[in-house]
């Protein structure tokens, strides 16, 4: 009898299927069937993922389909995908968002040529198949094969605009930094493996909870490593902010769904190995807490909505982080699950409002957009409420309020993580709240409505896009689960066999003051004429306060001298200038994402760039030092033995014999005809010998 | 399999290789010597089908198997080269390109 299981292999195989179709193209396929194959891929998934969800609703929620297995002496290397409440769950939400998202795409990006099209779609189905490939892993390598394709697919999409240096450039450093964890998160497999025999996680999880204390934390250190280099956490957050020069479809997925959110995932896949070590659990925490923080605050200060929801969804992933980091990995999916539909509405709305725009996705872009996308505007509205966690209606509040309850009871430690999440809190609800406001604004006059804004389809007509399905029909079914989805927070913590924590009343209700006091805080910084110049003119640098030169003095300066101590005082000449302003200030900082990227460029970047120049001869380099390294010395090696001995007898009789020598070589080289028949029969000369030889030597 | 079936198999194998490397040899143009490869080819994965009926092994059949996908492997590089010189260089034989001994 066929495995019900056997459905597990149809949830990833069509967006597989179709990317092969779309990316060979053997049919030269038209536009409209290149949508329509690009849509089937996308939602294929989530109706395939229905029926699993019935079977684990209604029978045994626990099933491995073996692919393919092979045993090597006391070790297994089975790759199968598995089906439990965990990858039931997440595996249901990246099919809605990923068959919302494409369907969204279908309209948005309908403009672009045929070819980039085709690419587009063929990646953004590979980038779905490769998440729910990850998602519904049974083994690690199958695992860590979805996790990389998926880096690879970030890659490309990210540089989908190839004509452009900075989205190409963009692509290169999500590639690169991710990369970078990425060999983490493989030490620590391939450690798990030889602590396990075995690379499926039903047996790999309780073998890596049983280990000797010190090999355990290493894993579980490596694995919290890899998850914070895959969901862009500090310090490996610079990735995020510049990924935003991809289409917004891609930042939908990327943000939502897949890539970003798998770090989350994927600790709190591996949660009983990070879980059973207290230390590394509290040090999730930190990093969770402190990037929630940091995320937050640089939010306020970015002046582009899609930047803005960059870092929004860093401080996201960081409150997901923490719940797992606090020992509550099914709090941190249930937050997973409300983050990616309110995530991607919000990315969806934003680049509904801000297509076609001459101001590109900055903030000013949203206004009027209550006039021209009324639709798109309250679906905003919807996914910023329930982004900044508005009580009881939104389904952010649910899932938030989930991950502070478990701090509250977590302790005094708990508790200072508590108030720091509360900050944290308000400060989303100023953030969430910031674009909404500068869209009730009136619109600035010079916004074209005569060009829809992708680059690549910049040369193409206009289209009147009013009331097109693709772009509602998404909008309005995630507004709707970032709404209603409250509803479901309680049910699947239940269903993942936890309890949800049940919070102090007056913590929840200090909690549910949070959001409002941010509102009020952006709308102060939005409508109020002085603090919105102060935001905008501290932007700029001009008008420092008190604080400003306080905090200036003892924080900024010594941070700008760590990085030109850690630059070497080699930092171009433009770099020196900004760092040399006396009043560079915290929003500054703030809005550059502490200059992370400064560091980075500074302590690998440039050193590489310097290596790489000086083995081309430039800076006093010598050229291919590896290869005149050898000749020099032999050069050099001649000049001090051979030219003492030089001129008497048995040089010259040692010198005919090398001459002798150069005409053999010149004999030897008419061998050498470049005639490949001539090569063949020397080939089958020597076989033909080396046979003679075998069996010369083993006759008896 | 008696020892004579099994000698005879070896020698029309050894006959086939022979075929195969005598037409290498002979022809110039690149298409006949892919072909004459693939003859090259077919002889061994004879011989081993038929050593490993002789030792009542599977080895033999799974080492034809192995040829097959060599042989289509090297079929398909060597096709896409032949198209690729047919176009850009317009050449048919073998010997006219010496260029990669520089």
């Amino acid at each position: 009898m066929l495995s019900p299981y056997l459905l597990l292999l149809l949830v990833p195989a069509p967006p597989l299927a179709v990317f092969l179709i779309l990316g060979l193209d053997p049919f030269f396929l038209r536009r409209k069937a290149v949508q329509a194959l690009a849509l089937l891929g996308g939602i294929a998934p989530f109706f395939a993922m229905l029926p699993l969800l019935g079977l684990c609703l209604g029978t045994e929620c626990y099933g491995v389909m073996p692919i393919f297995t092979l045993v090597f002496g006391q070790s297994e290397v089975a790759l199968a995908l598995l089906l439990d409440p965990m990858s039931t769950l997440v595996g249901l939400t990246v099919a809605a968002v990923g068959a919302l998202v494409i369907t969204y795409a279908i309209d948005y990006m309908s403009d672009a040529r045929i070819a980039d099209l085709r690419r587009f779609f063929a990646l953004m189905n590979l980038f779905l198949a490769a998440m729910l490939t990850m998602v519904l892993a049974g083994d690690t390598i199958t695992f860590f094969f979805g996790w990389e394709l998926m880096g690879l697919c970030s890659f490309f999409l990210i540089a989908y605009n190839t004509s452009l240096p900075q989205a190409v450039a963009a692509g290169r450093k999500a590639f690169i930094i991710t990369r970078f964890a990425d060999a983490f998160l493989l030490a620590g497999l391939l450690l798990l493996f030889l602590e396990a025999n075995s690379v499926r996680l039903d047996v790999l999880i309780p073998a890596g909870t049983m280990m000797t204390e010190e090999r355990h934390v290493v894993i579980a250190l490596l694995l919290l490593a890899g998850a914070l280099g895959k969901s862009a956490q500090v310090p490996f957050h610079t990735w995020l902010p510049s990924a935003m020069a991809g289409p917004t479809p891609v930042s939908a997925l990327l943000h939502s769904a897949t890539m970003v959110a798998a770090g989350a995932f994927m600790l709190a896949r591996f949660s009983p190995i990070v879980m059973s070590e207290p230390a590394v659990q509290t040090i999730a925490a930190i990093f969770g807490a402190g990037t929630a923080a940091f995320g937050a605050l640089s939010a306020i200060f970015q002046t582009d909505v899609k930047r803005l929801l960059a870092y929004s969804s860093i401080s996201q992933i960081g409150f997901m982080v923490l719940a797992i980091g606090l020992g509550a990995p099914e709090v941190a999916i249930a937050h997973f699950v409300v983050h990616a539909m309110f995530k991607s509405l919000l990315f969806l709305a934003a680049g509904d409002i801000t297509h076609g725009s001459d101001l590109g996705t900055s903030l000013q872009a949203m206004r009027g957009a209550l006039r021209r996308r009324p639709i798109s505007f309250l679906a905003y509205v919807a996914g910023a409420a329930s982004l900044a966690g508005l009580p009881i209606v939104t389904a952010g509040w649910w899932s938030k309020e989930a991950i502070l309850a478990t701090a509250w009871e977590g302790g005094a430690f708990g508790i200072a993580i508590w108030v720091l999440a509360l900050l944290t809190a308000t400060c989303t609800a100023i953030y969430a709240f910031r674009p909404v406001f500068e869209a009730l604004q009136p619109e600035p006059a010079h916004i074209s409505h005569a060009r829809r804004g992708h680059p690549v389809a910049l040369d193409l007509h206009y289209r009147p896009r009013w009331g097109s399905g693709f772009i509602t029909l998404p909008l309005v079914l995630l507004a709707a689960g970032s709404l209603l989805g409250g509803i479901i927070v309680g049910p699947i913590i239940r269903f993942l066999g936890a309890e949800a924590p049940h919070p102090a009343h007056l913590p929840e209700l200090v909690a549910a003051v949070a959001p409002f006091v941010g509102m009020a805080g952006a709308a102060a910084i939005t409508f109020v004429p002085a603090l919105a110049a102060a935001v905008a003119g501290a932007r700029d640098m001009r008008r420092p306060t008190r604080l400003d030169r306080k905090f200036q003095r003892w924080v900024i300066e010594p941070y700008v001298r760590l990085v030109r101590f850690l630059a070497g005082n080699r930092i171009g000449a433009r770099a020196e200038a900004e760092l040399e302003l006396r009043h560079v200030q915290i929003v500054r900082w703030l809005s550059r994402g502490a200059r992370m990227d400064g560091i980075y460029q500074a302590l690998f970047v440039r050193p590489f760039v310097n290596i790489v120049r000086w083995l081309n001869g430039h800076r006093g380099g010598t050229v291919d030092p590896v290869g005149t390294f050898p000749v020099s010395l032999a050069l050099q090696g001649t000049q001090a033995l051979v030219e003492r001995l030089a001129h008497d007898r048995f040089d010259r009789f040692w010198m005919r014999l090398a001459n002798r020598l150069v005409r053999l070589w010149v004999l030897v080289c008419a061998i050498q005809t470049g005639r490949s028949r001539d090569y063949a029969l020397g080939a089958a000369l020597g076989t033909a010998a080396l046979l003679v030889i075998a069996w010369g030597t083993t006759w008896n | 399999m008696s020892g004579a079936t099994f000698l005879i198999l070896l020698a029309l194998s050894g006959g086939i290789f022979a075929t195969g490397f005598f037409g290498l040899m002979a022809r110039r143009a690149i298409l006949f010597q892919l072909i004459s490869l693939e003859m090259m080819l077919a002889g061994p994965a004879l011989a081993f089908l038929a050593g490993g009926a002789w030792h009542g092994s599977q080895q033999g059949q799974a080492m034809f198997v192995f040829i097959i996908i060599l042989a289509a492997a090297e079929v398909a590089l060597g096709l896409a080269l032949y198209l690729a010189l047919r176009r850009g260089a317009d050449v048919e034989d073998s010997d006219t390109i010496t260029g990669l001994k520089h």
